[in-house]
């Protein structure tokens, strides 16, 4: 049996990944809950935040300014996407929605590869948490704490802004009844852009955060397509919170998988879904299926 | 009726004559076109009849795949080429779709995903299927008789073989058993309240599938001459399922048309530029905007409302 | 179809029939004619795209060199993106021997993409030559007499790097690999050395390829109490592991090695600092201290803007040697596939990593060197500095027999 120390030292691993898994799947899950589309180029957000990031870095010279600028580009090219691409399709039969993101994922892959070329890139950590420290006898990277803290202000941050805010308030509306909202005299289709960009934004801000750990190159937004996707249904789609919670255990049972069972590292994030599907069809805090 | 079976003949025989005319890799491409044919319309049954979007019918063509690898190497005949892929990738699908047919929509998606991630995961690493560089090395058998080394005997043998599964796919869409699945696509919860058993339905097309996705695999397998892990993957699934989408979902003919263009794009534009990824993703978001319903949808715009 | 083929077949075989008994007149009006196809699958997108662009320069400086001509043919390269994936790269190996009807074929990247083409090229005797894949089997039990390899067998970079850690780094070492057959297959190759020489496997660990969490393993071996970790990784694993590694504060106790994959030019940037002090063993570092070296390195930068060769670009640099030789050698006959397969075993000649030679018994290269190498800062940036070496490293070519 593994001593104490090392369990919590895993924990805290399992913590902090279980966060970033938040932060790369939150915008998948709004824009899911809020306007039903699977968007399969969520992946594609997250990979040109990490670039816009980059070269925002390389350029300013700043981790901070590239935190809050590259989400912001990103939620442009969303808010161009949704206008353009996706608006005609919302009354169309979902397959359509698949096949046009699965298009935007050729498509930007190559356009990031055209544009920054194909080579391994990464985001330094910034200066302020480059070292690592000891918590209770864990060894864990400083920036690592730092994901734990800002994916739990996001995650605070993202519920106040649904539930308990006048925009948020008017989001749900249009996502329960987009006729009756526009009746109100609220523009539903600028709700709807704003929606996505912001979905699109937040899938910007994960490819920044995840930057210092995980390396940069274009297909990565493939990479990590699988696990947002697995943490949504998880957690039950659309759910802000079944999210969080989702991300914190696929976070801890990949780390104590990775950990006690190395054989089986492929298998477990799989196993783990399956299994929370079989038991709870809706997904952790889905609504209940009819 | 009767235009579309001449038709049906006349594609037929072009197809078994295209070797008489045309070298040797525009033939490869049209067998590697069959065969993911008969794989997309096995999802096609799914998707477009009975309205379960799987994103994990990779699982069957790389059973099928791999079982026709493992018995074809060992015991080089019939049985290995025809009778056991469908079977054991039927096996497979009957266990998978068990479990996954309590769910539906994106958990739906989610779950067959999920099962095929977890056969990718146990090809990949198991030695005695030969771990990430699959099973090489397959010899092409005889089969009921015919030596499949002869390269045109291959090919009618393939040729045969896609169009018996396209026209057992169509009896099967036509038959009251296709009417009732697409009875469950448009309104499960009706059909459960006439007293359909919608879940045994599902899971038999479900297996159907499964099988046919199976021969495809087999016959992947007897083409090339190996398979690897990645038969597996959900890009292998992915693929497939835009195929589907691209020719049109609902119409089996649109996925063999979708297999060819998906084919066709990937391979011809890839010879002459770097960029062809740029341009099968913008293919892909012009031919959502702008031909929706896929080829066979565009086609029929075409013709007239007569189709 | 079955006639035509036969036809042309008879029809190629008359004329090379004809070529050699009317002597060498016929032939060069005849080589004239025909431009050398070298048919090369590689992946030129996806994550390993950097991996076909260097090994594509370095054969192009070399068919630059030569103007694009060798013995009186025009050296046209057909280049084909296999993506990684196993059934495109097999279509497209097709593609180019039935379609294209080249001369020679090189590439690819992935071992599985090989291990599908291995049966196409010896049963169509095509010649292959192998500017990466590092499958063991092709140099032993699935060798081929019309396959060469140009790049190495797995086994060759680690072999070598069991005895010299044990040596002179540590007595007691973690192992990682990614969880497939050719990473275990490397760990089990540096054991091979590492064992005998009085070395300890502490423990070993294979985490899944593409991951992107490498936490636990790393708590795992912080706590082991091993003195120093080898490993496997290539890419962007590479790239995770030794910044994870360094950001969880292990480079301070524990000495980080492995095969050299890990620290090549294609990644090194993206580790930055995080890389300095990693010793890694591979055929060639840019640093050589030889005259062959310092012009190709030089050449290199200059046709490329700047960018600064590396190993991959040495495999298909030599694959681009091993050709014009060989084709010079045989007078641009490339119809006396025997003739051709018999100079290309033979070419012999300087290579930017040292003398390049095949191994007659397996047709794979025997790397003249493995440069242990360490990662340190010198002009220019990081880079690996050769620190010792271990000459002749031959694969053993187990179960491998060519026909004569």
């Amino acid at each position: 049996m593994p001593a104490l120390p090392d369990l919590f030292a895993q924990a805290l691993n399992g913590l902090s990944y279980g966060v970033l898994l938040f932060l790369l799947s939150v915008g998948l899950t709004l824009i899911f809950g809020m306007l039903d589309v699977v968007n399969l180029a969520h992946g594609s957000f997250y990979m040109l935040g990490a670039y816009a990031g980059l070269t925002l870095i390389a350029t300013t010279g700043n981790f901070w300014l590239a935190l809050v600028a590259a989400p912001l580009v990103v939620g442009g090219i969303g808010a161009v996407i949704e206008r353009s691409c996706l608006r005609p399709l919302y009354r169309r039969q979902p397959l359509d929605q698949v096949l046009l993101t699965f298009g935007l994922i050729y498509l930007f892959e190559d356009l990031v590869k055209w544009i920054w070329g194909g080579r391994i890139r990464s985001i330094p950590a910034p200066d302020l948490f480059s070292g690592s420290v000891t918590v209770l006898g864990a060894t864990v990277p400083s920036y690592r704490l730092f994901v734990i803290v800002f994916g739990l202000g996001m995650a605070v941050a993202v519920w106040l802004l649904i539930e308990r805010t006048r925009l948020g308030s008017i989001i749900r509306a249009g996502v329960f009844d987009a006729e009756m909202t526009g009746g109100m005299g609220v523009n539903i289709h600028r709700v709807f852009t704003g929606v996505f960009a912001f979905g699109a934004a937040l899938g910007g801000l994960s490819g920044v955060i995840a930057g210092p750990i995980q390396s940069a190159y274009p297909p990565m937004g493939a990479s990590i397509l699988i696990p947002a996707l697995i943490v949504v249904v998880v957690g039950g789609l659309g759910s802000l919170k079944g999210s969080l919670v989702g991300s914190l255990i696929i976070g801890q049972a990949e780390t104590f998988g990775k950990a006690w069972l190395p054989g089986a590292s492929m298998l477990m994030i799989y196993l783990v879904m399956a299994a929370i599907v079989l038991l709870r069809p809706q997904g952790l805090f889905g609504r209940p299926l009819k | 009726m009767i235009a579309r079976l001449a038709a049906f003949l006349v594609l037929l025989a072009a197809a078994a004559a295209f070797p008489l005319f045309a070298g040797k890799y525009p033939v490869t491409l049209l067998q590697e076109i069959l065969i993911w044919g008969v794989f997309a319309m096995s999802l096609d049954l799914l998707m477009g009849y009975a309205g379960m979007v799987s994103f994990g019918h990779s699982a069957f063509f790389g059973v099928g795949g791999y079982v026709a690898a493992l018995a074809l190497t060992a015991y080089p005949g019939t049985l290995s080429a025809l009778a056991l892929p469908p079977l054991a990738a039927g096996l497979a699908a009957l266990v998978i779709g068990f479990f996954s047919i309590r769910v539906s929509g994106v958990y739906f998606i989610m779950l067959t995903l999920a099962f095929s991630q977890m056969f990718y995961a146990v090809a990949f690493q198991a030695a005695w299927l030969g771990a990430e560089d699959g099973i090489v090395g397959v010899p092409r058998a005889s089969v009921v008789g015919i030596n499949l080394a002869q390269p045109m005997s291959f090919h009618l043998y393939l040729v045969a073989l896609v169009a018996l599964g396209a026209l057992f796919l169509w009896r099967v869409v036509r038959s009251p058993f296709g009417h009732v699945l697409q009875g469950i696509h448009e309104n499960e919860s009706r059909m459960q309240a006439v007293g359909y058993a919608v879940n045994r339905y599902k899971l038999l097309a479900f297996v159907i599938a499964g099988m046919l996705a199976g021969v495809a695999g087999a016959l992947y397998t007897q083409l090339v001459g190996s398979i690897t892990p990645d038969a597996f993957l959900w890009t292998t699934s992915g693929e497939a399922l835009l195929m589907v989408i691209i020719g049109g979902t609902g119409t089996l003919g649109g996925a063999v048309l979708g297999a060819g263009a998906f084919i066709l794009l990937q391979s011809l534009v890839s010879s002459y530029t770097e960029r062809w990824m740029l341009i099968l993703g913008l293919t892909f978001i012009l031919l959502v905007l702008f031909a929706p319903g896929g080829i066979v949808g565009a086609l029929r715009g075409r013709v007239g409302l007569r189709a | 179809m079955n006639r035509m083929t036969r036809r042309t077949f008879l029809g190629a075989t008359s004329m090379a029939a004809a070529g050699t008994a009317v002597g060498p007149w016929v032939l060069r009006a005849q080589a004239q004619g025909a431009p050398l196809k070298i048919g090369v699958v590689l992946p030129y997108t996806g994550v390993y795209a950097v991996l076909g662009e260097s090994i594509t320069q370095g054969m192009e400086l070399v068919f630059a060199r030569e103007n694009w001509t060798v013995a009186g043919r025009k050296i046209e390269m057909i280049k084909e993106d296999d993506e990684m994936k196993p059934p495109v790269g097999i279509r497209k190996t097709e593609k180019l021997i039935d379609s294209d009807k080249v001369d020679i074929l090189t590439g690819p990247v992935h071992s599985g993409i090989l291990m599908g083409m291995r049966d196409k090229v010896h049963n169509s005797k095509t010649i292959l030559i192998v500017s990466n894949a590092g499958a063991d089997v092709i140099s032993r039990e699935r060798c081929s007499k019309w396959i060469f390899r140009t790049s190495f067998s797995n086994w060759q970079p680690n072999w070598p790097m069991g005895g010299w850690v044990a040596k002179n780094v540590a007595k007691e070492v973690f192992l990682v690999a990614p969880n497939y057959q050719a990473g275990k297959d490397m760990m089990n190759a540096f054991k091979e050395t590492y064992l005998p020489a009085g070395g300890k496997v502490v423990a070993e660990d294979y985490p899944k390829l593409g991951e992107t969490d490498y936490a636990p393993y790393l708590t795992k071996i912080k706590q082991s109490g091993a003195k120093a970790v080898y490993c496997f990784f290539s890419g962007s694993d590479a790239v995770n592991f030794v910044k994870q590694f360094d950001q969880f504060g292990l480079k301070q106790s524990i000495k980080l090695t492995g095969a050299g994959f890990l620290t090549e030019p294609d990644v090194l940037p993206a580790q930055g600092k995080s890389a300095l002090g990693v010793i890694t063993g591979h055929f060639y570092t840019p640093l050589l201290d030889n005259p062959v070296n310092k012009k190709f390195v030089a050449d290199f930068k200059a046709k490329f803007g700047g960018k600064s060769p590396d190993g991959f670009a040495v495999q298909g640099y030599d694959t681009a040697e091993v050709i014009i030789r060989a084709v010079k050698a045989v007078n641009g006959n490339t119809q006396d596939k025997d003739k051709l397969v018999a100079a290309i075993a033979k070419t012999e000649f300087d290579s930017p990593r040292g003398r390049f030679r095949f191994d007659p018994k397996s047709h794979n290269v025997i790397q003249p060197f493995i440069y242990i190498r360490e990662v340190r800062e010198v002009a220019g940036g990081l880079n690996n500095v050769p620190i010792d070496k271990v000459a002749d490293v031959t694969d053993p070519g187990t179960g491998c027999t060519l026909p004569a």
